[in-house]
């Protein structure tokens, strides 16, 4: 069924990558359907980043192969790179630039034409409120404005289909709020949305879809219902993946009510 | 709590022992010269009681005691963010009372290779002036005083300087106002080495230290062994006040450094440009986006207003020779310097963006609109440069003559410079000091990678424009036609370079962009 294929917005197929001795993604497939709104979970070290940048070109795998709509990102690059917007983690920004400077940036340098970049540039301003902060230096702005700005950078183009690495982290509930109704208005238009995040509330109000992921592969896959199997997706999360949670009768001396 | 922070410092100096191997080899080899360097200094100050006469003993003090009095206070500046082991911020959140973590950071001080060097030197001066009771008894007491005034001169300027650093427009002045004070030192140097053999003039020099705050303290017992008791004891209470006003001035930074440990302040200020600046200017295209990209760099990133003032500066400082009396054709190297160096300099241009680089990436932007567009700010730097630098040399030899070969040299090395770099770059990023960090600073690991790929770079540049070298030489011996040859020949042999390099780097390019960002998230 070659309608099947083309369905998936992204589809990672044995993809894997070492750092030395270390195996960071080990042969993980994951399809995501077109138009889902995808959450992609896992402790810290799990192989996260790791896997969106070799899912985005940012990262050459060793092995495996990576669509997006059908364009393979490591032989179809031009094609593939025009469809998707990312927002990476812990990578750093042309600081120096303004807020406005930046967002044109990312559409110039996708060849897309000045009046247009500009037009959508000052839309995307006002959208995330960033209007007043345009003209200042993103080196001076806070963590919040800086995902935002990084934000509008990945939508400049109109994307098929976005990929954030922590869109959340270090952003204050009324930015988060802005975030969520971009996103959600962004999905609901057909878009595809590919997030990862550490807090597992959020992505339980957020997404349809969900991965967990532990030690470079995926541990569980699918619907949100699916995936919680009738418990919190926290709850699941730890059972799946493990590690200790009960800290018991330990730390006593903390609890300011114990004598 | 005194004894608390000595403790603390003393683990800290211990635990920077314990490294590798290979460090410790490095600093155990740096720590013999240092001790054979103060070996010989201490034994100089020792033989120097017996000289006749004893102002050869009195000019050497001074001098020698005012350039350590000034290392100290400038050292914490040029190596700032290496010994911020006891920087007092990092005491904001303990509640040490101020006048014991004064004391305790002072007492603390001391105990460094340095300080141990300082007292050896200041006890040495004891010996180089016992040449009376008086002169015995008031040594000891300025030697102190000396010491202790250095050190708390390094604290004043470490404090100050972590303050400024606080905040980025203070770190980028700051950073700044060293290059121009390294090169206002350089010039005032030279111009004094050039002038050593007037006869008196050290002499001179130490007299007009010796009443400064640096030389009051060194310069005291000198008068007093040399029978001016009464201007000897002024100099000391003076040398007292100055060591004084040093402490207080400490003491009201350290209470601003810990009423305000994170320098919490609006920094926020706007450009004032809510417009699209050099992106509104330069073509709507990759290519233009790129060199739009970089300008803006090159005009608000600290790192590159320094490296930009150096190779405007570096070609001037050939002008110093014709200045203080020797040949002025050392001036004719200028346009033909500043090329190579504006060329040579873009080898390692990716380096500096360091992980933001991922934009490129991202974009898929073509390997050709990276690599040509990179070169336009040094290309807007030359075109004004060039022709200058080569119209002075010739204003100054006075023969205009020699201006299509000047400029055809320059032109040269700048074309096939931007080749080789177009080449390097995407071969081979090397660690370079991240943005908003010391543009002096060297990051530590990889120096020797940075050496090879500089003088690879280099090397090939020279190499290259060899054939331009020897006509334009043949231009300097008189030939006048040679020097349009060299003209012509560098337009026709620097564009091809020019165009087989960013060729060849963005086919480069292109197959390693990933691996780019691999390197350039791995030297970060």
């Amino acid at each position: 069924m070659p309608s099947r294929v083309s369905s998936a917005a992204l589809s990672l197929r044995g993809l894997s990558k070492a750092f030395g001795a270390t195996l960071a993604v080990d042969r993980l497939d994951l399809e995501v359907p077109s138009g889902s709104f995808f959450g992609f979970v896992g402790p810290n070290g799990a192989g996260k980043t790791t896997t969106l940048s070799m899912a985005t070109g940012l990262l050459r795998p060793d092995a495996g192969t990576v669509q997006v709509m059908g364009h393979d990102v490591w032989s179809d690059t031009v094609h593939a790179k025009q469809l998707v917007g990312i927002l990476p983690d812990g990578l750093r920004l042309f600081d120096r630039l303004t807020g406005l400077q930046l967002i044109c940036y990312s559409g110039l340098l996708r060849g897309m034409d000045r009046a247009l970049v500009v037009e959508r540039a000052h839309e995307l301003l006002g959208a995330l409120g960033l209007q007043e902060e345009g003209g200042a230096l993103v080196v001076d702005y806070s963590a919040g404005m800086t995902k935002k700005i990084s934000l509008a950078c990945a939508l400049i183009h109109a994307p098929r289909l976005l990929v954030l690495d922590e869109p959340f982290e270090g952003v204050d509930p009324v930015s988060t709020s802005t975030i969520r109704q971009i996103l959600e208005g962004y999905a609901a238009s057909g878009g595809t949305v590919i997030l990862s995040s550490h807090v597992m509330d959020l992505i339980q109000r957020l997404c349809d879809r969900v991965a967990i992921v532990d030690a470079g592969q995926i541990r569980a896959v699918g619907t949100l219902d699916e995936v919680r199997s009738g418990m919190t997706l926290e709850e699941r999360f730890v059972q799946l993946v493990g590690g200790t949670t009960d800290v018991g009768e330990g730390l006593a001396w903390l609890r300011s009510s114990s004598d | 709590m005194v004894a608390l922070i000595v403790g603390l410092k003393w683990q800290l100096l211990r635990n920077g022992l314990r490294r590798s191997t290979p460090q410790l080899v490095g600093l155990i080899l740096g720590g013999l010269y240092g001790l054979g360097v103060l070996a010989v200094a201490a034994t100089g100050l020792i033989s120097l009681r017996f000289a006749v006469p004893s102002d050869v003993a009195r000019t050497v003090v001074i001098i020698g005691g005012s350039a350590l009095t000034l290392g100290w206070m400038l050292f914490p500046v040029i190596a700032y963010g290496i010994d911020e082991t006891l920087d007092p911020a990092r005491f904001a959140t303990f509640a040490v009372p101020r006048r014991e973590l004064v004391l305790g950071l002072l007492v603390s001080s001391l105990v460094s290779v340095p300080a141990a060097v300082t007292v050896i030197l200041g006890l040495a001066t004891v010996i180089t002036w016992s040449r009376s009771v008086l002169a015995v008894l008031v040594a000891p007491v300025a030697a102190a005083v000396a010491v202790l005034t250095c050190v708390a001169l390094s604290r004043v300027t470490s404090t100050a300087f972590s303050a400024m650093s606080r905040h980025r427009r203070g770190r980028e002045a700051a950073s700044v106002l060293m290059l121009l004070l390294s090169v206002g030192f350089g010039v005032v140097g030279s111009s004094i080495l050039k002038r050593l053999s007037t006869p008196g003039l050290l002499a001179h020099v130490a007299d007009v230290l010796g009443w400064t705050p640096l030389g009051l303290a060194w310069s005291a017992p000198a008068d007093i062994a040399g029978g001016a008791i009464g201007s000897g004891l002024l100099r000391l209470g003076l040398a007292v006040v100055v060591l004084a006003a040093a402490l207080l001035a400490w003491n009201s930074l350290l209470r601003s450094a810990l009423e305000n440990p994170r320098g919490v302040s609006g920094d926020r200020a706007s450009t004032g440009d809510t417009g699209l600046g050099w992106f509104g200017r330069m073509p709507a295209t990759p290519t233009g986006a790129v060199a739009a990209r970089s300008i803006t760099a090159w005009l608000r990133d600290p790192r590159y207003i320094t490296s930009v003032a150096l190779m405007l500066l570096l070609p001037l400082g050939l002008l110093l020779p014709p200045l203080t009396g020797g040949s002025n054709l050392w001036s004719l190297a200028m346009a033909p310097t500043a090329g190579f160096l504006l060329g040579w300099s873009m080898h390692n241009d990716i380096a500096y963006d360091g992980t933001a680089f991922w934009a490129h990436v991202a974009t898929g932007v073509s390997g050709r609109a990276d690599r040509i567009g990179r070169l336009a700010p040094t290309a807007v730097v030359a075109s004004a440069l060039l022709p200058g630098y080569a119209s002075l040399a010739c204003a100054l030899t006075g023969r205009w003559i020699l201006w299509p070969a000047l400029f055809g040299v320059g032109l040269g090395f700048l074309l096939t410079g931007f080749g080789v770099a177009s080449v390097m770059s995407a071969l081979q990023p090397y660690p370079v000091p991240g943005p908003g960090e010391n543009p002096f600073g060297a990051p530590p690991g990889s120096s020797a990678l940075t050496v090879v790929v500089q003088a690879v770079a280099g090397t090939a540049v020279f190499v290259l424009n060899l054939p331009l070298i020897g006509i334009g030489l043949g231009a300097l011996a008189g030939h006048a036609w040679m020097g349009w040859l060299c003209l012509g020949l560098a337009v026709v042999l620097g564009s091809a370079a020019l165009a087989l390099g960013t060729w060849w780097g963005a086919r480069i390019y292109e197959r390693r962009a990933p691996e780019l960002l691999a390197d350039l998230s791995r030297i970060r």
